[in-house]
C-alpha cells in the first residue's frame, strides 16, 4: 500500500495522548503503519518505531503540557515527525535524553534530518526518516 | 500543536484533557481507517480490555471512520477525520467527528445503510450531531462491565 507523500490541502496527520503509559503503544502503532505506507523498507521501518519508542519515553518530560503531540507527515521513502509544543530547551533536552549507554544518541544517529525550532506556542523537534536507494 | 486544535470538532465535555485519552486527526481517507483501528487496538490492549469488546469496538468504529470517508466529503480533497478515544467509568468512549457535510441523505447512497444500525447494536449508547459550523460528530460509548483500571 503506497499512499505516497499527503497532498498540501490535505491535513495533517496528527496524534495527541495524555502523557503516560499509552503514548508508546499508540505512537510506534502510527508511526510504523505510516512509516510502512510510505513504503520504507524494512529496516527504516524498524528505525522509525524506535525513534517513535524514544521519543515516546522521553518526550513527557519535556512537553509544554500533559500531552505528547506529534504530527506526522509521510512522503515518497520518508516520514517526518513534528514532536511539541515542547517547554523552552525540551528540544534539545529530548534529544540528549534519547542517547543510549554504549550506543550513543539513538535518535541522531537515525535521522536523516534532526533539527529544533521555536514557534509561538513552543519548541519543536523535528525529525525525518528517509530512504534514498543507491544504484551501482 | 495545543489541545485547542481539536476543539472545533469536539462537544462540550470532550475538549478537556482528561485521564488518558487518545486524540486522533487525520485525513478521511480509506487507507487511514486502519490506522484508527491499529491505535483502537493499541488502546484497548493497555487497558486490558475483553477480546469480545475490543471486537465490537473496532467494527463499530471501522464503520463510523467509513461513513466520514465516504460521505463526509464532496469530491477532491479529503477533510480531517478526528477521533477521540478515552475511558469514562466503566465505559470507553469514542467520538468520530467531521467538518464535511453534515447530516442527511447523500448523493452517492441509495439509502440508509447497515452502518448506523450496527454501530447501535455493538455499542452501549451511541448519538449522532450536527456539529454547529460544519460537519456531524457521533459518540459512541462500550461499557465494559467493569471499572476501567487507571492507567
Amino acid at each position: 500500500m503506497t499512499a505516497g507523500p499527503q497532498s498540501s490541502g490535505e491535513p495533517q496527520t496528527t496524534v495527541s495522548i495524555v502523557a503516560g503509559p499509552l503514548v508508546g503503544p499508540v505512537l510506534r502503532r502510527v508511526v510504523g503503519m505510516l512509516a510502512a505506507r510510505a513504503d520504507l523498507p524494512l529496516d527504516r521501518l524498524d528505525d522509525a518505531v524506535l525513534v517513535a519508542d524514544l521519543i515516546a519515553a522521553r518526550a513527557p518530560a519535556h512537553v509544554s503540557g500533559s500531552r505528547v503531540d506529534v504530527a506526522l507527515e509521510p512522503g515518497a521513502r520518508s516520514l517526518s515527525l513534528k514532536v511539541g509544543p515542547l517547554r523552552p530547551g525540551g528540544g534539545q533536552a529530548l534529544i540528549i535524553d534519547a542517547a543510549v549507554p554504549g550506543v550513543g544518541n539513538v535518535i541522531e544517529q537515525l535521522a536523516d534530518e534532526l533539527s529544533v525550532s521555536p514557534e509561538d506556542s513552543g519548541e519543536y523537534l523535528h525529525v525525518r526518516l528517509a530512504y534514498a536507494a543507491t544504484t551501482a | 500543536m495545543s489541545d485547542n486544535r481539536f476543539s472545533p470538532g469536539l462537544g462540550e465535555g470532550e475538549q478537556e484533557s482528561r485521564g488518558s485519552d487518545v486524540r486522533l486527526t487525520l485525513p478521511a481517507r480509506p487507507e487511514n481507517v486502519a490506522v484508527v483501528r491499529h491505535v483502537l487496538g493499541a488502546f484497548a490492549e493497555a487497558l486490558q480490555l475483553p477480546d469480545p469488546l475490543i471486537e465490537d469496538m473496532r467494527l463499530a468504529v471501522t464503520e463510523a471512520c467509513t461513513n466520514v470517508v465516504r460521505h463526509a466529503y464532496s469530491d477532491g480533497e479529503p477533510g480531517p477525520a478526528e477521533i477521540l478515544i478515552r475511558p469514562e467509568g466503566d465505559s470507553l468512549l469514542v467520538v468520530v467527528t467531521d467538518k464535511g457535510r453534515g447530516l442527511g441523505p447523500s448523493a452517492d447512497s441509495t439509502g440508509p445503510g447497515l452502518g448506523l444500525p450496527l454501530i447501535a447494536a455493538l455499542s452501549h449508547s451511541f448519538e449522532i450531531e450536527q456539529v454547529p459550523d460544519n460537519g456531524a460528530r457521533l459518540r459512541m460509548s462500550f461499557r465494559r462491565g467493569s471499572e476501567l483500571e487507571s492507567v
